[in-house]
């Protein structure tokens, strides 16, 4: 018959078809569809904001060595962590130099240092000390001034996220700060550079830092070397590591080791993955109660499609159809508010991170959160037999 | 030679084990033909509405046979007996079933959508379906609108819409005053055609007169088949 080989293959259309009625039940009852898109918008917003908070923080605990770039770093022996650096005997320049694969040497500064603000008081600051090059640009971020406004002496740049801490009232360019018995004046203003240990970060070049610091002229705290060829790298740390002093490391891994330094040790990676599984488990509640709810008030609707011939794949797509919208549109709305959130956040010294990977975990753990809070109607309606019509 | 749309052989229908079982159908033989209205009545936990289950194939026979519409669905798999349904089955329950959120149009065409029809064929057999039930007026009324009798032809609507073989309803009365629930019948009895019978489970005695056939059940067993008042003329 006609009727039965148009009705053989549901296919796209009974997808679709069900994708309709799913979605019209969920909206038919606006105040559960309210209640639903906040709850998944709570947890997407604190699921982003964790997640994108613990990458800000590797991002800014690590954010000198990420910017300072180079192949491997060369440091005294016994260096955890690139804020807690010793400064190098004079000689070392020449022991980090003298692989032939070495192509340039850089000198770091990073020290801290007690500044006296404008009135009076002392706050301990980081001095960052580095030499100019045009393929690493230190400071980053420079919303007023150019780096050469830095060539001359005793000039910095710091943070507009810390005039206030630096007591720095009105225009911050040529004010006078105390670093020490020595006066700098402030050039330029970097914008969000924030780092994980509070200390505002003062940047010089390196002449102008080792004055600060009372290094000689040829001591530094770091070397940091630009090689010809980056596979020759383990070769370099390998010289540098037989001078009993000193220690070489690939950039990535002081990175990582000074990543899991501040973030891994100070437990302030637990501290917001914790906050982040507990805003899941709120939304796995949330969600899971009104998706159960509304599968549970069209269970009838749901045994009779199943009577009509609906297969229980085309019944369980009206909870997933469900899952997945509130997935789509909750996330949506949360990522929205992590966005706005980090706007906020900047200016309270926080920095939320939200790159692609950040966007990806957060989106998979939404995802995630939906499908597991869906997993009780799933169970109600493939429990559900096709008979219960009759009763 | 009247086209048999279901049938059942010595029919049993156990439910619990040990202890607990309690049979409930006890060889039952029954044929409803196409071009016939046959109700199935008797007393509460006489075994009438597992008798209608296990003939659309919504429960599985401990024993015995049952073909649908050809079909030897005692001994097919649930996906196959499942097909045989969604191709030649009809239904209409007391309490409607009909989604709350969709309007009485889309309570059909996306039932037929989810049977694969196209969607302007769906619709246009929907709107039609709705007309023949005379709710050609309400397309666009959600079932919170619409009266009992109403909601009523508006599942009366869906069942037909599918153009199945047998419409099987139970009680479909039973939530209706007497005027309604005579006009539901007027309407059930009219889509009785040389392809088409109907199969309904009621307590309800003022349906007698629409129907071909009365099968009575008790405990489990037919106890008698008699003539209903469509055979006798006492339907006019």
């Amino acid at each position: 018959m006609g009727v039965t080989s148009r009705f053989s293959s549901p296919g796209l259309r009974s997808r679709r078809a069900m994708l309709r009625i799913a979605l019209k039940s969920l909206a038919h009852d606006r105040g559960k569809l309210v209640a639903s898109l906040a709850g998944v918008a709570f947890a997407a917003t604190l699921v982003f904001a964790q997640v994108g908070l613990y990458a800000g923080f590797l991002e800014s605990s690590s954010a000198v060595i990420r910017h300072v770039g180079g192949d491997v770093w060369v440091m005294a022996k016994g260096t955890a962590v690139v804020d807690n650096g010793e400064r190098l005997s004079a000689g070392s320049r020449e022991i980090a130099a003298a692989h032939p694969c070495v192509e340039r040497v850089r000198g770091l500064v990073l020290s801290f240092q007690a500044l006296r603000k404008p009135n009076g008081s002392l706050e301990a600051v980081q001095v960052v000390g580095f030499e100019p090059s045009p393929k690493h640009v230190v400071p980053w971020a420079l919303s007023r001034g150019l780096p050469q406004d830095l060539h001359a002496p005793m000039r910095v740049a710091i943070d507009r996220l810390d005039l206030e801490k630096l007591a720095i009232a009105g225009d911050p360019i040529g004010a006078e700060l105390g670093i020490g018995s020595q006066s700098v004046s402030v050039a330029a203003v970097t914008d969000g550079i924030r780092a994980f240990t509070l200390a505002p970060y003062v940047f010089a070049e390196l002449d102008t830092a080792r004055r600060l610091t009372l290094l000689g002229a040829d001591q530094v705290f770091y070397w940091v070397l630009d090689l010809a060829r980056p596979e020759c790298a383990s070769d370099v740390v390998a010289s540098v590591g037989r001078h009993p002093d000193l220690v070489a490391r690939r950039t990535d891994e002081f990175r990582s080791l000074t990543e899991d330094y501040w973030v891994a040790g100070s437990g302030a990676g637990t501290a917001l993955g914790f906050s982040a599984v507990l805003g899941l488990v709120v939304g796995v509640v949330i969600v899971g109660q009104t998706l159960y709810a509304v599968t549970k008030e069209h269970l009838r609707e749901l045994a009779t499609l199943k009577a009509i011939g609906a297969s229980p794949a085309e019944i369980v797509s009206f909870v997933t159809w469900q899952a997945a919208f509130l997935a789509i549109v909750g996330g949506g709305l949360g990522l929205g508010m992590a966005v706005a959130v980090q706007g906020w956040a900047i200016e309270v010294g926080l920095n939320i991170v939200l790159s692609g990977p950040v966007l990806a975990l957060g989106c998979g753990a939404v995802l995630a959160m939906c499908t597991v809070a869906s997993l009780w109607s799933v169970r109600a309606v493939l429990a559900l037999e096709a008979a219960e019509v009759f009763r | 030679m009247r086209r048999v749309l279901v049938r059942s052989d010595a029919l049993e229908k156990t439910f619990g084990e040990g202890e607990l079982e309690t049979p409930v159908l006890k060889g039952i033989c029954v044929e409803v033909f196409a071009g016939e209205l046959v109700l199935l009545m008797g007393p509460s936990g006489s075994g009438k509405t597992t008798l209608i289950s296990v003939l659309a194939g919504l429960l599985r026979p401990t024993a015995g046979n049952v073909e649908l519409c050809g079909a030897p669905i005692s001994e097919l798999h649930e996906a196959e007996v499942t097909r045989v349904r969604r191709r030649h089955l009809g239904f209409v329950f007391q309490s409607y079933n009909l989604f709350p959120a969709l309007t009485a149009l889309d309570n059909i065409a996306e039932v037929l959508k989810l049977k694969g029809l196209p969607a302007r064929e769906a619709r246009e057999r929907a709107g039609n379906a709705l007309a023949d039930v005379g709710l050609g007026e309400r397309l666009h009324h959600r079932p919170g609108e619409l009266s009992g009798g109403q909601k009523q032809r508006v599942a009366i609507a869906r069942a037909l819409a599918g153009d199945p073989s047998l419409i099987m309803g139970d009680e479909v009365t039973a939530a209706l005053d007497t005027h309604t629930a005579l006009h539901v019948l007027e309407i059930l009895r009219r889509q009785v055609t040389s392809e088409r019978g109907i199969l309904l489970v009621t307590h309800d005695h003022r349906l007698e007169r629409f129907a071909d056939r009365v099968i009575e059940i008790e405990d489990g067993r037919i106890s008698r088949v008699v003539p209903g008042g469509a055979t006798t003329g006492e339907a006019a």
